[in-house]
């Protein structure tokens, strides 16, 4: 496969998982503040704060005004916004379109009918009262994607490379999540007491993750930030878990590279020492400085992405 | 005629019309098609017209049209009438535009070895020496197999007295046949029972015929050859087309960044190194294909690609240079081509051409403006060409001053009379006859060559309009090769 359109295909993965986790970040924080048991959970600008804080925190940085409709339309639909869910469809088709001789005609075509939905899509009726419905397209379209991506595809190297690219963007974003929603729960507590620990935020999380139930089923306790942390950080079987995201990255750069014999500069080398490491671990390990393990991990996820560019990408 | 989506049809009788004869009568092709459609409302085909519309987006098939800030994806217009051609008639059109590829390549084989018919003054040597595409390169060179003009387009019209003549020979880069395949699969999705009553000719072929036809042609010493496809880019007007043609052979659609030469030999960059390759089915037109060679400043191409090409490392697809041969101004002396290599009368009419380098026919094409179409030599894509008829007398003049300048730049030909088909057109909500034109695909290999039983049929979507390019407005039909 040429190095170049494989780096269109691992950024088409990155995008198509992107554009669903920011979609449902947005969908699950609103609707979960309408009802939330406290002032500080219920206020706008908390919840549009954590909006911008996973869908661009630089943007987060600069920001004075929280004004709903405009934070909405710029993570939504604004096509001058880098990080709105619009530019993430857009650069998905983009990205396919570079690649389209080598993807099968089922996926080009739902990437372009969602591509176009999500263009046409009324930027006033999202902002006012179409937050469900359009959240709801990108996940089910994403969804449809998934499928197209792991039933016509050869499970070749084009379909490792994608789910690399898959992989890799979930298990950032899944971090960036629950650092946002950490974040959310010191806040909570600062103004509003409480607990860190049962913080309502929790909740939220997993349902930003869609693993409230299972998360539930697995533990039949109410959720702490103990279980929620050790879930979605370390539980292999949990499909957008850390873990599981590692396990799978390291799977399919197996697909591109003997990982038994891998040079010790590589991604795969790497990628095999990180999920070793993290195999080992307890939620013990870390519960002490969340922050600082976030940050190691991030660091780490995108030494993984940069030396993925080095080993498959950088011939172009 | 009771259908109500030809309530408004207006006949012309100065024209050939494709479905109706002299009388207004139903031509024999088209009777069964006719009965299908009257079971058709006019909303019917308006909604049918918005979701082939739909499907050809989806399916992204479309070009990108460049406008002042930024690229716009459109799809080629299509018209749910198909063409329909009789299975007689298409024989002669087979043969025509194989003989016509057969003679061209020989041509162009002759002009880079001996130009034996330059000596012999059957085509004059000025028209070669002056043309632009003429590759002084290319001289005493033999591309394997001896081919040429592996891919050829012909475009072709039905005048009024109802026989088809080739108005050009296309053997750079003919675009449009991933259009032919695109244009069938929509019908087929939206007409579907129209095809329990008529057998076409399948299309879906032409991509295993081509990949047989490149792989024919690989450089000598190789055993299985790797073929690519060339693109300029995800930003070319036809990279639907790269792309269709790459997936349908199961090859790599590469870029010239992709590509790299060391020792002769033309690599692309691949997740584990360079991988050599052996056939570049190249969509980049000569000038851009080796900046080393040709324009310097081409970021398409590859440098030392053409080098690679002359030392036989790797086989290009046209060979470039072919461009000398479908000038318009040697398409004026097809038939003593077709004759003095073939031994053959020429089985497809020729449009009468004057040629400005003449002075005799200058003077003429000078006095008669109004009543020619003047097309420059060198441009494709309808660019460039004075209709007479519709120009004012202040345009006429203009054309008269642009011709004097460089009268070898331009040739004229009478106006000829395309023929009409009925077309769907939306503003109107009804059919109108339009005009239309058909281009053929043929392909030549070592020891075999493919005419794909079917073509573009491109339509003037403007009334009155005679361009059907798409880039100036034009859409296209399905066409139907009727089996025996």
């Amino acid at each position: 496969m040429l190095a170049r359109v494989a780096n269109n295909l691992f950024w088409m993965g990155r995008y198509i998982e992107r554009s669903e986790h920011i979609a449902r970040y947005l969908s699950v924080n609103y609707f979960s503040s309408l009802d939330a048991p406290n002032e500080v959970s219920q206020s706008r600008e908390f919840v549009l704060r954590s909006m911008l804080f996973v869908a661009d925190e630089e943007e987060l940085k600069e920001k004075n005004e929280f004004n709903e409709s405009d934070i909405l339309f710029d993570i939504g639909l604004n096509p001058e916004k880098s990080y709105s869910i619009l530019s993430a469809i857009k650069n998905v088709q983009q990205n396919a379109n570079g690649a389209r001789d080598l993807i099968s005609t089922e996926l080009y075509e739902s990437i372009n009918t969602f591509n176009r939905s999500v263009k046409g899509y009324s930027a006033e009726r999202f902002v006012k009262s179409g937050l469900f419905d359009f959240t709801t397209m990108i996940t089910s379209s994403v969804a449809s994607l998934r499928t197209k991506i792991r039933s016509t595809l050869l499970h070749d190297e084009v379909y490792a490379i994608i789910m690399l690219g898959i992989y890799i963007e979930r298990a950032n974003q899944v971090i960036r999540i629950i650092n946002s929603k950490y974040n959310d729960a010191l806040l909570e507590k600062v103004n509003f007491g409480g607990s860190v620990r049962t913080s309502y935020e929790w909740v939220t999380l997993l349902k930003c993750v869609e693993t409230y139930d299972m998360m539930r089923r697995y533990y039949r306790k109410i959720p702490t930030s103990h279980t929620v942390l050790e879930f979605l950080i370390l539980n292999p079987n949990c499909p957008r878990s850390i873990m599981n995201s590692l396990n799978s990255i390291h799977y399919y750069i197996g697909f591109l590279t003997n990982t038994e014999n891998a040079n010790k500069d590589s991604a795969a080398f790497l990628i095999g020492k990180l999920m070793c490491e993290y195999r080992y671990k307890t939620i013990d390990d870390f519960q002490e400085d969340l922050k600082g393990f976030i940050e190691t991990l991030v660091d780490d996820l995108s030494l993984v992405g940069e030396k993925m560019d080095k080993d498959y990408f950088s011939l172009y | 005629m009771k259908l109500p989506i030809f309530s408004s049809y207006q006949f012309d009788s100065k024209l050939y019309d494709e479905i109706f004869n002299d009388n207004k009568e139903v031509r024999d092709v088209y009777q069964t098609l006719f009965k299908l459609f009257s079971e058709y409302s006019v909303s019917d085909f308006a909604s049918l017209n918005d979701k082939v519309k739909d499907a050809f987006f989806n399916q992204g098939i479309t070009f990108q049209v460049y406008g002042d800030k930024e690229t716009k994806e459109k799809i080629f217009p299509f018209d749910l009438f198909p063409r329909i051609i009789g299975n007689d008639e298409w024989l002669k059109l087979e043969s025509g535009a194989l003989q016509r590829s057969k003679a061209l390549n020989l041509f162009l084989e002759d002009l880079y070895h001996d130009q034996k018919i330059l000596k012999q003054q059957i085509v004059p040597r000025d028209l070669i020496a002056s043309s632009a595409n003429y590759l002084k390169e290319m001289e005493g060179f033999n591309p394997p197999g001896g081919i040429y003009n592996h891919v050829s387009g012909t475009d072709l019209i039905k005048h009024a007295d109802g026989e088809y003549y080739v108005l050009e020979d296309n053997i750079r880069c003919p675009s449009g046949v991933s259009y032919v395949v695109g244009n069938r699969e929509a019908l087929k999705r939206t007409l579907f029972g129209v095809f329990n009553s008529y057998k076409p000719h399948n299309v879906s072929d032409y991509g295993e015929n081509l990949l047989e036809i490149i792989e024919s042609v690989k450089p000598k010493g190789v055993d299985i050859p790797k073929c690519v496809v060339l693109t300029p880019g995800v930003y070319n007007s036809a990279y639907y087309e790269h792309s269709f043609l790459a997936k349908q052979m199961g090859v790599e659609l590469v870029e010239g960044r992709d590509l790299f030469i060391e020792n002769d030999f033309v690599y692309m960059k691949t997740i584990r190194g360079l991988q050599r390759i052996d056939v570049i089915y190249r969509r980049v037109d000569d000038e851009f294909i080796d900046p080393k060679v040709f324009n310097k400043d081409s970021v398409l191409g590859v440098p030392g690609l053409f080098n690679s090409y002359i030392k036989g490392k790797v086989t290009l697809v046209n060979a470039p240079g072919t461009g000398v041969a479908d000038d318009k101004a040697i398409y004026t002396y097809m038939p003593q081509i077709i004759k003095y290599y073939l031994d053959e009368e020429p089985i497809l009419n020729n449009v009468h051409t004057y040629h400005c380098s003449r002075p005799n026919e200058l003077k003429f094409v000078l006095e008669n403006v109004d009543k020619l179409v003047v097309k420059p030599v060198d441009e494709s894509g309808g660019y460039g060409i004075s209709i007479g008829n519709k120009l004012t007398k202040e345009e006429i003049e203009k054309v008269k001053k642009t011709i004097k300048e460089n009268p070898r730049k331009y040739i004229a030909q009478p106006i000829m009379s395309l023929s009409t088909h009925a077309t769907y057109i939306e503003d109107e909500n009804s059919f109108e006859p339009r005009h239309v034109d058909l281009r053929t695909f043929t392909l030549l290999g070592k020891d075999k060559d493919f005419v794909l039983k079917g073509g573009l049929t491109r339509v003037a979507l403007k009334r009155g309009n005679l361009v059907v390019n798409s880039s100036q407005g034009g859409g296209s039909k399905d066409t139907w090769i009727l089996k025996k």
